[in-house]
């Protein structure tokens, strides 16, 4: 696995080395070259003493140079033959003069040389740049070895440097590790570092977003089981009723009313289904391009049954035949809920319209309207709301309908508008989005 | 007895109905809190029955404007919430006891003459008056250790009579036992079933007051 933390690691200690070297390297030039120049002067120097010392000429000879010495001094006279040479016998040694300074290679030794001109002859004094470089590398190790020495604690400093900054990430890390679908608190805590501050706010949004969906399904799911405790009741009831019939009349009575307790719950088991599938957490089906007024048309034969038991009219008005992008299961729900809630809250004998049509810029419309009492404005908001239920009305509703239909319509970007009708009653307005912008 | 079921489930509360008018009950039912108040205010019942959530005055709201008016008719909350705070502030508010829908009809029974002994006092689910004996469990009743053949409505009004031995209780409010508001009651029945009573318990056993209505004297003659 790859960590930031021994990445850094290395990263320092290889720049920290590095570093070290090149202040190494750096000091022993400095020195070769302070050296030289020292030594250059030194060289000539040597050479003016000596041509102040001796005199070719006088025939003076010097006293032989210590062996050991760093220098080798060549005296010529003005004919060119060596006078003088401190080195062994021996050893042969450089024969050629350049005036001034000259680099010198002599066998495996480099020579630093200073010639002076006399004027009956040459002094030449020589030094192998062995002796400068030496000095170089010792200057250069007194700045080296210190900075190596350094390099462990350095490296200790650096380990707790890291440590320090990468310490919010393990804080981080912590605490998302103890989450799970129970605790989607956001991540909490002293200021992040910038590099980091990013990606837990995105961790935070993403935390608020699941927890909110959690919410919703786990309020959906007390919701749904206090809802279905309604029906069950009403079953269990009428089983027991049923058992405890005493004549054919009680029995029959009790049968018939188990049966309608049987289709109450089975269908607000479906509706709950509807409802679930419609969560806009769903995925998206396929869309596919539906006619409005068959789905209407749907809408109504589908409720005819009970229309024509409570004596209701249904009409359908639909001029134009536009079509919406969608999935024709949703849309078929969600006009069977908008005709079957009309039929439901109206007054026996009244009439129910829908109508398909289309707004001035174009835009499918189906609105559905009834003469009953209607939703007053202030319960317009709430009568989107899950189980939410008309008072008064006498209807043992699931409350869902409109709950349905709103999921439905935001799935379709659709708009769903509550007004009055005229005189008396409601008027369900489904705007959906022109089907050029959807196509 | 007669029953106030505040419902406003209609399969529910017709279910219940049914259950009770077969356990010689009378019912009357309302569907909000509103109605309920209402009927509370105007006429008395033996026991109510009270769902909790109810449209335009919840059912704790019902129970707590009875209880202010110091109404100490026993109260059975029948209600979906089944959590343990509800239950306390069901039973914090007055409710004599608290069944969780959905529920059975012979527990529901049960629990109502149980909620019937404590308001009337009485630890022994059976009534006992001298050589009368009933039985609120198995409307069964015997004199003498003799069972005695009674039929549904003979049986509630010997009830209403046993349950306070001494009180007198009116024409209209034994009626009201035997029906609720919507039935229609033949002007004498009250008198048919007292004198159905008599001839089989014994004529003495049902004392009439003179315009205030019958009686069962508190110390029974042996």
């Amino acid at each position: 696995m790859r960590s930031i933390r021994s990445q850094l690691m290395l990263a320092l200690l290889v720049l920290m080395t590095a570093a070290s070297l090149l202040a190494g390297s750096i000091a022993y030039r400095r020195a070769l070259h302070e050296t030289s120049s020292l030594f250059d002067y030194q060289l000539r120097q040597m050479a003016l003493s000596l041509r102040d010392e001796a005199s070719v000429a006088a025939g003076i000879v010097l006293p032989p140079h210590p062996a050991d010495s760093d220098f080798v001094i060549q005296i010529w006279d003005i004919f060119g033959s060596r006078i003088y040479f401190s080195g062994p016998e021996d050893q042969p040694f450089i024969d050629k003069a350049v005036l001034g300074y000259s680099d010198l290679t002599l066998g495996q030794q480099r020579w630093r040389v200073y010639s002076l001109a006399l004027e009956d002859g040459v002094i030449q004094v020589a030094q192998p740049w062995s002796v400068r470089e030496r000095l170089a590398r010792t200057v250069a190790l007194r700045v080296l070895v210190p900075l190596l020495l350094l390099l462990p604690l350095l490296a200790l400093g650096a380990a707790w440097a890291v440590d320090r900054a990468i310490r919010p990430l393990n804080r981080v890390t912590a605490e998302v590790e103890q989450r799970d679908e129970h605790s989607l608190a956001p991540i909490a805590g002293p200021p992040l570092p910038v590099e980091i501050a990013p990606l837990v706010g995105e961790l935070n949004r993403l935390l608020a977003r699941l927890s909110a969906a959690f919410a919703s399904q786990r309020a959906f799911v007390a919701d749904a089981a206090h809802e279905l405790r309604s029906p069950l009741t009403a079953l269990s009831l009428q089983l027991q009723l049923l058992e405890r019939a005493r004549d054919s009349a009680e029995s029959d009575l009790a049968r018939q009313r188990l049966r309608a307790a049987i289709d109450r719950a089975t269908h607000l088991v479906g509706q709950l289904l509807a409802l679930a599938r419609n969560e806009p957490e769903q995925t998206h089906a396929v869309l596919m391009p539906v006619d409005l007024a068959t789905i209407a048309g749907e809408a109504i034969a589908e409720t005819q049954p009970l229309a024509d038991a409570r004596g209701t009219r249904l009409e359908l008005a639909a001029d134009t035949r536009p079509r919406v992008n969608g999935e024709a299961d949703s849309l078929r729900i969600l006009g069977r809920n908008l005709v079957d809630n009309a039929v439901r809250y109206s007054p026996a004998g009244s009439q129910v319209s829908v109508r398909v049509q289309r707004t001035a810029d174009g835009a499918p419309q189906l609105v559905v309207e009834d003469q009953g009492q209607g939703i007053p404005a202030s319960d317009r908001e709430r009568a989107f709301d899950r189980f939410y239920r008309r008072e008064n009305c006498g209807e043992g509703g699931t409350g869902l309908g409109l709950a349905i239909v709103s999921a439905i319509a935001r799935r379709h970007r659709a708009r769903v508008e509550l007004a009055d009708a005229s005189p008396h009653g409601l008027r369900v307005t489904v705007t959906f989005p022109r089907s050029q912008d959807l196509l | 007895m007669r029953v106030l079921l505040v419902e406003d489930d209609p399969m529910i509360a017709e279910a219940v109905r049914t259950a009770l008018l077969q356990d010689g009950h009378a019912a009357d039912l309302v569907g909000d809190g509103m109605a309920a108040t209402t009927a509370l205010r105007t006429s008395r019942f033996d026991i109510v029955l009270l769902d909790l959530g109810l449209p335009r005055k919840d059912g704790l709201g019902v129970l707590r404007e009875m209880r202010a008016r110091h109404d100490a008719t026993p109260v059975i909350i029948l209600t979906a919430r089944d959590d343990v705070p509800s239950r306390i502030a069901g039973l914090d508010s007055g409710a004599d006891d608290y069944l969780v829908k959905p529920f059975d009809l012979d527990e529901l029974a049960a629990r109502m003459r149980s909620a019937m002994r404590r308001s009337t006092g009485r630890s022994s689910p059976v009534i006992e008056h001298g050589a009368i004996r009933l039985d609120p469990a198995t409307h069964e009743v015997s004199l003498d250790g003799q069972p005695v053949n009674l039929s549904a409505r003979e049986y509630a009004v010997l009830e209403a009579l046993l349950q306070r031995p001494g009180m007198v209780l009116s024409r209209a409010a034994l009626e009201d036992r035997l029906y609720g508001f919507g039935g229609t009651i033949e002007s004498n029945a009250v008198e048919v079933y007292i004198h159905a009573l008599r001839r089989k318990l014994g004529a003495d056993t049902i004392r009439t007051q003179r315009g205030a209505g019958y009686f069962i004297p508190r110390t029974p003659e042996s």
